[in-house]
């Protein structure tokens, strides 16, 4: 098990210097110019040119890579004189654009992203579960059609759509929620929840019914197994059966399914965040782009990849937990 | 809308714009006359609200973060509005008062607005007494002289270039990081300030109205991150600044009101929430319920909830539109073939539908169609229509244009435009389309498109993009956009149709050193009409900033020198028991 | 409860004649399901009017970049004159706000760019996942673990993140171009592990080993007898991610990293409609409804496929 582990964050931090060298080549390589885009309405070449110099772009790119790979381990000093920059452990690079290091912005909005995944994920895996196993216990039934027919239109619905049908709905009509506005957890529990609820439940939609399909199919593989018929045919309540027998293997896929998509989602969802204006990281890096901001580019690239590496090493290792023909 | 709604809609736009008659049958054009009076355009002028009651909190909605807040950096109209009215003083600023009389001039932290040797050359401020940071420490003249040098540090860039551009030795001036300090910036006493000019300026105590020119104490620098946290010296400090998210001003109790006679500071505490939908701030505030009663939207009004404000008399009284000021033009490359042909640059003036474009930005109740360079402000109002273009264009006359220029086949040709202005970049391909012109649009994002623009080899043969006078004088708009000697290979701005004149240039220095002030303004305009002959570009519109305003906002009134920005210095609340926290 | 296979899913050996072959039988289930029949008319509809997108709009008399001043109201933001987003004899699905536009010939126009997107980069995923999959399982050691990691690495990328990085980074480049490859360069993984599972199973079959043992060399036995054994999955996994590239088409033009204006792409004309979804509701319903249709279509129609062809792999 040690062994299996040690040879794992191995590979994790391998795959992460990886996709670190590709990001980095790709954004540094194409032609793109952050030293002017922070330069403004009235920018000289003189002035241009030292904020290159400050900003290291003269530098040869392995140098420029081999500078961001050490700073993430160690921090480093940018810039000279009185503005010398020191960007602390974990240096993932200085925002040009915000005046913050990016590791630091990073975290300001994690809160947000986070709380926008967990919620909406509880959400998505309480419904498409439940739909899922129902429908796939009554397999064939009316309630397992109905339920199906509707997890793939929900499946087919943009989330865009969804969302503003949501917003119109309970906004606009109802006027049963405030427009989302990001409270933190703990200022106001309450406030945080109400302010959520319509992000989590455009999000949920769609992943609901991906997971109800999902675990719809999977369970009725399950029940078809021999040892299940064996746990039956032992007299055990259908209700144990199904629970400790059919739900415990019938999950493993949805597990490797749920590691891959809260780990995207945690490092932000970029169109929900954007369509209801919420200020995490998916919104942090599409305010990024539009100013060309590449330090937090390649900042949320990587803590996106760290996060879905994170979560798929997670979800190996409970598959032991779960499913009992795993062991390490 | 079906016939019944249109025809209610007719008849409510009908009664509340005066107009006659607003037809509606046939699906035809409904509502408004381009010769009715503006519905948008009512409160021009005036504030709204009445006069707001002390304290309570402000809540600011917005799209978007602040630029540059710190003061040697923030060089955009709305944000220097929030900064020089609510954080910091510079030594003069404009009159808290709506309309045109805003433009003027009064002294801030300065005693007077400045008193010029003979030759307008050398200009001395004294500094009031009782001035204080937030700290309680006094402002002192070395503060001042010390932001205009942080102003030039490459680290620190994006702010005005008046400093740059008028003090004497400041060539290759980098900013005091080194040590090294300007010596055209005296302070003989901790309340006097010295600027000696490279020339005469008669007009500079409007250049000292830039936050350039407010006060940083260099105990307090940080560097590029002094724009999380400008020290203040204005009747607010800085509480709490997550960026793109939230901030939050509270009272600087060491602010004397008795040494400012601009700014009320009637709320409490101002709370800016960023990173909201545009969309979305429009529709609460159409809706001001709870806490948005008591707030202000950063961002114009979108064009498409116009349909939303407009045909409503209790939402549209609660709607400012003031013009921005800022001419939106087309500019043509004229160092450069096809357009250093002057009769192809007049064909695509004939061919422009600038009521296309217009439509495009919001329609007329939040634009004006412009006829010349200027905006109207610098020409006592109204601009003249000295070439009586049709405004749907003329497509044949500028066919005819182009045989005569020796392209009977038309031309293709590429435009650059903001993201922003993509809808009216669509326009303009459209319309110039229609005379043989074919366009094609690139565009930029924002943050990279003076960048992109300025750079004269590789841009393409047309840009859309526009100039707003820092302060209404015409010298800080034609020169800025027409004069020749000011065209740099990279970083080029304000004269994107590379224009080179020699006529016009001696003109311009001509009436630079005219010391009659109304007769210069006169000159200006003349000058205007006849580049405009020339066609370097060609004026579309101007924009005006609509913004709605919460039921309890009081004392709000778009800023005619600040792009028709509330003026933050005197908006409040009508009740603030009403307002959050 | 019952947990043997139920009519409805196996195929009706009955309704064809025997001998059948297993493509015959295939064939015979999938017309037996209406869903099928009802998807594959939607999608042929949306294909007809992709590749007849010039001759519909012609018909329709106007062109997808035509302004119509006349059909919007400058005075209230260019909102659509008449009822429902200004549908009318002039206008089939109404205009554009402010501009005027002609509604259909963008919507037309629209399916065209989106479905050429989405199409083409399901071709290429399929092409390099299945020559992936296929050579990883069949020659297995060093390559097989080379092509694993290939396939892991890709996994672990925050794709769409990544993707609309690459999109706003590259400038001046075809966009549809750029973006089918961008797609396209994330997606072959997938096909690539079902692929490579496939041609596990297969390569030590019986059949497999005769060819070996007759003589054939590789590329002879991976064409002739492993591909057509893995071509039932690879059809019904295509199927099932076509609506998957559709929506990342739609996802990056909603986020202005697509394809450029005045070009019309469906996922751009949500974006852009987003902010009239009150004020005039048809210009957001009906790009929205196309784009719903198409996907649900092609899930439908993949589930079936999937169902018929592969009936072992439950899991995507």
């Amino acid at each position: 098990m040690t062994l299996y582990l040690g040879r794992r964050l191995l590979a994790v931090a391998g795959v992460l210097v990886a996709i670190a060298a590709v990001t980095f080549t790709v954004f540094y390589v194409l032609p793109s110019d952050p030293a002017a885009a922070a330069c403004g309405k009235s920018c000289s070449t003189d002035r241009l040119e030292a904020i290159r110099a400050h900003m290291g772009l003269d530098r040869p790119l392995w140098r420029q890579f081999a500078d961001f790979v050490t700073g993430i381990f160690t921090g480093r000093t940018m810039g000279s004189g009185q503005y010398a920059l020191h960007c602390a452990f974990p240096c993932l690079g200085y925002s040009y654009e915000n005046s913050e290091a990016v590791w630091d912005l990073l975290m300001d909005r994690l809160p947000v992203s986070a709380s926008l995944a967990l919620g909406a994920a509880v959400l998505w895996l309480a419904l498409g579960l439940s739909a899922g196993v129902t429908a796939a216990l009554r397999k064939d039934s009316l309630t397992d059609r109905a339920l199906m027919v509707g997890a793939v239109a929900a499946a087919s619905l943009p989330v865009y759509f969804t969302s503003m049908m949501l917003i119109y709905g309970l906004i606009r009509t109802a006027g049963l929620l405030p427009y989302p506005q990001y409270v933190p957890l703990g200022d106001d529990p309450l406030h945080w929840a109400s302010n959520l609820l319509l992000p989590w439940l455009a999000l949920a939609v769609l992943y609901a019914a991906m997971y109800a399909r999902q675990s719809r199919s999977s369970m009725i593989e399950t029940m078809a197994e021999p040892y299940i018929r064996t746990a039956r045919a032992k007299g055990l309540p259908r209700r144990t059966v199904v629970v400790k027998h059919g739900l415990r293997a019938g999950m493993t896929p949805i597990l490797t399914l749920f590691g891959m998509d809260l780990g995207g989602l945690l490092a932000g969802a970029v169109i929900t965040e954007s369509i209801f204006g919420l200020p995490g990281i998916g919104r942090l890096f599409y305010g990024a782009l539009s100013t060309g901001d590449q330090p937090v580019i390649l900042g949320v690239t990587l803590l996106a990849a760290a996060f879905i590496v994170v979560a798929n090493l997670a979800v190996d290792l409970l598959y032991a937990v779960v499913d009992p023909r795993v062991r390490y | 809308m079906n016939k019944r709604t249109c025809t209610a809609l007719a008849a409510v736009l009908a009664a509340s714009f005066a107009l006659g008659t607003a037809g509606c049958s046939g699906g035809k054009q409904s509502a408004g006359g381009k010769d009715g009076k503006n519905p948008a355009a009512a409160h021009e002028g005036t504030a709204i609200g009445g006069t707001p009651q002390k304290g309570g909190t402000l809540t600011v909605l917005s799209n978007q973060d602040f630029t540059h807040l710190d003061p040697a950096r923030n060089w955009v109209m709305n944000d220097m509005d929030f900064g020089t009215r609510l954080l910091y003083r510079t030594l003069v600023t404009y009159k808290a008062t709506p309309g045109t009389q805003g433009g003027g001039l009064v002294p801030d932290l300065a005693t007077d607005l400045g008193t010029p040797s003979a030759d307008a050359r050398t200009w001395t401020f004294h500094l009031k007494q009782g001035v204080k940071y937030e700290d309680g420490s006094p402002v002192t003249a070395q503060d001042v002289k010390y932001n205009v040098e942080r102003s030039f540090s490459p680290d620190l860039p994006g702010g005005a270039d008046y400093a740059a551009r008028y003090l004497a030795g400041a060539e290759g001036y980098r900013g005091p990081a080194q040590g090294r300090h300007l010596d055209s910036v005296k302070t003989p006493d901790d309340r006097t300030i010295v600027f000696e000019l490279r020339k005469p300026f008669a007009e500079f105590p409007n250049a000292t109205v830039m936050p350039t020119f407010a006060p940083v104490p260099q105990a307090q620098d940080k560097g590029p991150q002094y724009d999380n946290r400008p020290f203040s010296s204005g009747p607010y400090k800085v509480d709490s600044y997550a960026r793109g998210k939230k901030l939050v001003l509270v009272r600087n109790d060491h602010w004397d009101p008795g040494t400012d006679e601009v700014r009320k500071a009637y709320p409490d505490k101002l709370v800016v929430l960023m990173g909201l939908k545009a969309n979305q701030i429009d529709d609460r505030l159409i809706a001001s319920q709870g806490a948005d009663a008591s707030a202000v939207s950063w961002g114009a009004l979108r064009p498409e909830s116009a349909a939303k404000v407009l045909p409503d008399a209790r939402v549209r009284e609660r709607l400012l539109a003031e013009s921005t000021n800022c001419t939106d033009m087309v500019q043509m490359h004229t160092g450069r073939a096809p357009f250093d042909d002057p009769k192809v640059r007049r064909a695509v003036q004939y061919a422009l539908d600038r009521d296309a474009v217009l439509t495009a930005s919001g329609g007329p109740a939040f634009n004006d169609l412009s006829t010349a360079y200027m905006p109207a402000s610098l020409f006592g109002g109204k601009q003249p229509d000295t070439l009586k273009i049709p405004v749907t264009g003329d497509a044949d006359k500028a066919r005819q244009l182009l045989k005569e220029a020796g392209k009977p086949d038309g031309i293709s040709t590429k435009i650059t435009a903001s993201a922003g202005d993509k809808g009216r970049a669509e326009a303009v391909q459209q319309s110039l389309g229609r005379a043989g012109i074919k366009v094609t649009i690139e565009t930029v994002d924002p943050s990279a498109f003076y960048a992109t623009i300025g750079d004269t080899e590789n841009r393409t043969d047309m840009v859309y993009t526009g100039w707003c006078p820092d302060y209404p004088s015409g010298s800080t708009f034609l020169p800025f956009v027409f004069d020749g000697r000011f065209i740099k290979e990279k970083g080029n701005s304000g004269n994107h149709s590379l224009f080179r004149d020699d006529a016009t240039m001696k003109r311009m220095d001509e009436i630079g050193a005219m010391t009659d002030t109304k007769a210069a303004a006169e000159a200006w305009q003349q000058l205007d009409g006849r580049i405009l002959a020339q066609a370097p570009t060609v004026p579309v519109l101007v924009r005006r900033w609509p913004l709605v305003l919460g039921t309890n906002i009081a004392g709000a009134y778009g800023h005619t020198s600040f792009g028709g920005q509330i003026d933050y210095a005197t908006v409040g609340l009508k009740d603030p028991a009403k307002s959050r926290d | 409860m019952t947990t043997t296979p139920t009519p409805a899913s196996s195929p009706a050996p009955a309704a064809v004649p025997a001998g059948s072959g297993p493509w015959q039988l295939a064939r015979a289930e999938l017309r037996r399901r209406t869903a099928v029949k009802v998807s594959l008319a939607v999608v042929a509809l949306f294909l007809l009017m992709a590749a007849g997108a010039p001759l519909l709009s012609s018909l329709a008399g106007w062109s997808p970049e035509e302004f119509d001043k006349t059909a919007v109201d400058p005075y209230l933001g260019g909102r659509p004159l008449g009822p429902l987003g200004g549908i009318s004899a002039d206008h089939w699905l109404g205009v554009e706000p402010v501009t005027g536009r002609d509604l259909f010939a963008r919507v037309v126009h629209g399916a065209q760019v989106s479905l050429l997107i989405a199409l083409t980069a399901t071709a290429i995923v399929v092409l390099a996942g299945t020559a992936a999959g296929i050579t990883a399982g069949y020659f297995g050691g060093r390559t097989d673990a080379v092509l694993s990691r290939l396939m892991d690495l890709t996994m672990s990328f925050p794709s769409l993140i990544f993707m609309i990085a690459m999109m706003s980074v590259a400038k001046d480049v075809n966009r549809i171009l750029l973006m089918t490859a961008v797609i396209g360069l994330f997606g072959w993984p997938g096909v690539a592990r079902v692929v490579r599972g496939q041609t596990l199973s297969l390569r030590h079959r019986e059949y497999v080993d005769a060819a070996r043992v007759g003589g054939s060399g590789p590329w002879r036995i991976l064409t002739r007898d492993i591909l057509p054994g893995v071509a039932g999955p690879v059809i019904a996994y295509t199927t099932l991610i076509v609506p998957g590239m559709i929506a990342t088409e739609a996802a990056l033009s909603y986020l202005g990293v697509g394809v450029r204006p005045p070009t019309p792409s469906w996922g751009q004309m949500i974006a852009e409609s987003v902010a009239f979804y009150d004020t005039d509701p048809m210009y957001f319903v009906i790009p929205s409804t196309c784009l719903f249709l198409t996907v649900l279509a092609f899930t439908l129609l993949g589930d079936a496929l999937r169902d018929v062809l592969d009936p072992r792999s439950g899991r995507t």
